[in-house]
């Protein structure tokens, strides 16, 4: 690949820099952006990750990085553009994917993208100064701009009846607030009638500029902030953020530390899927199943409480190694314990794949095709139900054991919201085939010896990336030499997903509008690092959606006796 | 009379997220179901704040967020009991150098309770609830 790669951008190539055999960054002139990225997305069916911009106070830089799914190699193309009025030509319409990232440059750090289709704000409110940019270094750090009065308004809604195709149109908004939701998040549904026929998400309820607080923080520190970037996935990121101090450093861990984290990176997956399908059972009208499924999990945070000490935020992770280590003693009682979560999912496959009313509300509902999920960019239990062939932890992670246990990646076909289901089910199994074979192979090794010391960070640049309960979460990292990261780029599986939504919902009807927007599992506060709907034409919000969603069940149940 | 006393039975509860890292908020989801069970007590979640008895405000105040909560509290019916829940919302945690953070919870509106804890422990919750009912008799 490596060669084709070299082959195809033949007279594009500015410089050619080899990290490792699986980190390759090319410089381009950014002329040629276009063509390349469109050679590397199409012609060689290179996924898009995620862009990073970098302020370098002498010019701007921008880092376009794809991954081979196949072998785990990330090529990044660099580009650099001036620092004042920077422009670089935009790829979003030959990359969707690539939308949302362009937008969010433009505002935290002023780089134009010419030919860009919207250019409006993404994450900061409309009341924030023209032309500063929090991500710049000029910008100081823990600096606070004045708010004005509307900065809470929404940017671009118009609640009155539109026309489309000589149809009524009415808007319905999900959200920002509502308990139903646990975070704020906020979609406007266009309908006419029952069809949802556009959809608009708009972000930034969530945004605390966690890129920027990670520039004034130690590198040990920055394990614990971006633990916080989201409590659900409060493993995978400081787990890709070692690993990409690591392929900065060039560092092999120990062994025990190897299966460690591996061990408390799978209960996290076991206790996010089942979150993931409780509430899938709370939207679809089955309260029941939202109940056991979160007893259930309970079982699952025992664990991770004994091994961390903490049930959610566990601070595992150290540039190196872990933190904490097993004790070979409890580990026969964890065991019994993860064993005894088989049954239950057992339970839940029963009751997902016998259930008629569960097919008929998920099957072939809100489906996301295989050319459009490649399109899209999308990742991990989003992209592999819709047939894609790809999970980080079989190919780009050096410092797990994920190489050294026998485990599936689980591929459905038809891309809709059972098969999206029946993959999380199928992969907690995985899970724990996983966790089982890592306690076993503890055991045989000796306590002790969990982390290399590293004393200092040189300069240099790394890619980490694990594959969280929902997706592939990136970080790149940046050193100078000092004792803080100059760049934190932070890249969160959700930010790929929910744009896809877009597609998803459109075209299905208002009653399966909650379900389909669930299906991806969103996950707002990694996305950013979202109830007052007002007057005019609003139909429903999400309560009385849910009792559609609840209603349609329940008629579908009396149809089938 | 101690009009507080009132709201000390059942209390309804209105759930505000802003900006936090949704632990907080799975916590509080938590505390509802079997292990813990707060409905026991009669707490409950309410989809508006207008039957809400207290507010849970859990995660930093960010721009595009802390207007709603003003609103928030201006429409829900008074007495209503608000509870800072977790690091965030108690004190900024964290995030007290983000250039997108506003102001703290408690300089907003009006806070009865904070709920320390990054994120709470279902034990603490539990605690908290107890000690806000507390209050409200006029115990404490
Ligand atoms: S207090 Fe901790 S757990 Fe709660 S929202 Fe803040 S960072 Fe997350």
């Amino acid at each position: 690949m490596v060669n084709k790669v070299k082959d195809i951008l033949k007279g594009k190539i500015i410089k050619w820099e080899e990290k490792s055999s699986k980190r390759h960054y090319i410089e381009i002139d950014k002329k040629d952006l276009r063509s390349a990225a469109e050679l590397l997305f199409r012609k060689l069916e290179l996924r898009f990750c995620i862009a990073t911009g970098l302020d370098n106070v002498k010019n701007m830089e921008v880092l376009y990085h794809f991954s081979d799914d196949k072998t785990g190699v990330v090529y990044s193309l660099r580009v650099f553009t001036d620092r004042d009025k920077g422009q670089i030509p935009s790829i979003a319409d030959i990359i969707k994917g690539a939308t949302w990232i362009e937008r969010e440059m433009r505002e935290l750090l002023g780089i134009e993208f010419t030919g860009a289709a919207d250019t409006s704000r993404l994450l900061l409110d409309p009341t924030w100064p023209e032309g500063v940019y929090p991500l710049r270094k000029d910008y100081e750090y823990g600096r606070k701009e004045p708010r004005g009065e509307d900065s809470c308004r929404r940017p671009n809604i118009k609640i009155e009846e539109l026309t489309k195709n000589g149809k009524k149109t009415k808007i319905i908004p999900i959200g920002p607030y509502h308990p139903l939701q646990e975070e704020p998040e906020f979609f406007e549904l266009m309908v006419q009638g029952e069809k949802v026929i556009d959809l608009n998400i708009n972000l930034g309820y969530n945004h605390r500029g966690i890129e920027k607080i990670a520039e004034g923080k130690h590198w040990d520190q920055v394990t614990f902030l971006v633990e916080r970037i989201c409590g659900i996935c409060s493993c995978s990121h400081p787990y890709a953020y070692v690993n990409a101090v690591e392929d900065l450093l060039g560092l092999e861990i120990p062994l025990r530390a190897k299966y460690v984290r591996t061990v408390i990176a799978e209960l996290e997956r076991v206790h996010s899927h089942l979150l993931w399908l409780g509430l899938a059972g709370h939207f679809l009208g089955y309260n029941t199943v939202w109940m056991w499924a979160w007893k259930y999990r309970e079982t699952v945070l025992d664990l991770c409480e004994q091994i961390s000490g903490n049930r959610n935020h566990y601070a595992m992770m150290r540039i190196g190694g872990v933190r904490k280590d097993i004790f070979n003693s409890e580990i026969d009682a964890m065991k019994e314990k993860t064993a005894s979560l088989v049954p239950i999912f057992d339970l839940f496959k029963g009751a997902v794949i016998d259930d008629p009313v569960i097919h008929a509300r998920t099957k072939n509902i809100g489906v996301l095709s295989k050319e459009e999920a490649i399109n899209y960019c999308v990742t991990g239990p989003t992209a592999r139900p819709s047939g894609l062939d790809q999970d980080i932890r079989k190919i780009d992670i050096l410092n797990g054991a994920y190489q050294l246990v026998e485990w599936d990646v689980i591929v459905c076909q038809n891309g809709d919201i059972f098969d999206k289901t029946v993959c999380r089910v199928l992969e907690m199994y995985e899970s724990v085939k996983i966790i089982t074979q890592c306690l076993d192979k503890l055991k045989g090794l000796k306590e002790g010896n969990i982390w290399e010391e590293v004393r200092e960070i040189p300069p240099g640049e790394g890619i980490g990336r694990y594959e969280a309960p929902r997706g592939e979460v990136w970080h790149y990292v940046r050193s100078d030499g000092g004792n803080t990261p100059v760049r934190h780029k932070i890249r969160a599986p959700s930010y790929m997903n929910v744009l896809s939504n877009e597609l998803a919902a459109v075209g299905g009807d208002v009653s399966d509008a909650a379900i389909t927007l669930a299906a991806v599992d969103p996950c707002y506060c990694c996305t950013e690092r979202m109830q007052a709907v007002e007057n005019g034409n609003v139909k429903y919000n999400w309560e009385e959606l849910l009792r559609l969603s609840e209603e349609k069940t329940k008629r579908l149940r009396g149809e089938l006796r | 009379m101690n009009k507080l006393k009132i709201l000390s039975k059942s209390i309804w509860v209105f759930h505000f997220a802003s900006a936090a890292c949704n632990n907080c908020d799975i916590e509080i989801l938590d505390v509802l179901t079997p292990r813990f069970d707060v409905e026991r007590f009669g707490v409950k979640l309410v989809g508006s704040i207008k039957h809400a008895d207290a507010m849970l405000v859990s995660g930093m105040m960010n721009r595009k967020g802390a207007e709603f909560l003003k609103d928030l509290y201006d429409q829900a019916p008074k007495p209503l009991a608000v509870i800072a829940f977790g690091s965030c919302a108690s004190s900024m945690g964290m995030f007290k150098v983000s250039y997108n953070r506003v102001i703290p919870v408690d300089e907003i509106i009006p806070v009865t309770a904070y709920i320390p804890g990054c994120p709470p422990r279902p034990e603490a919750i539990i605690d908290g609830v107890v000690k806000v009912v507390k209050k409200l008799r006029g115990e404490i």
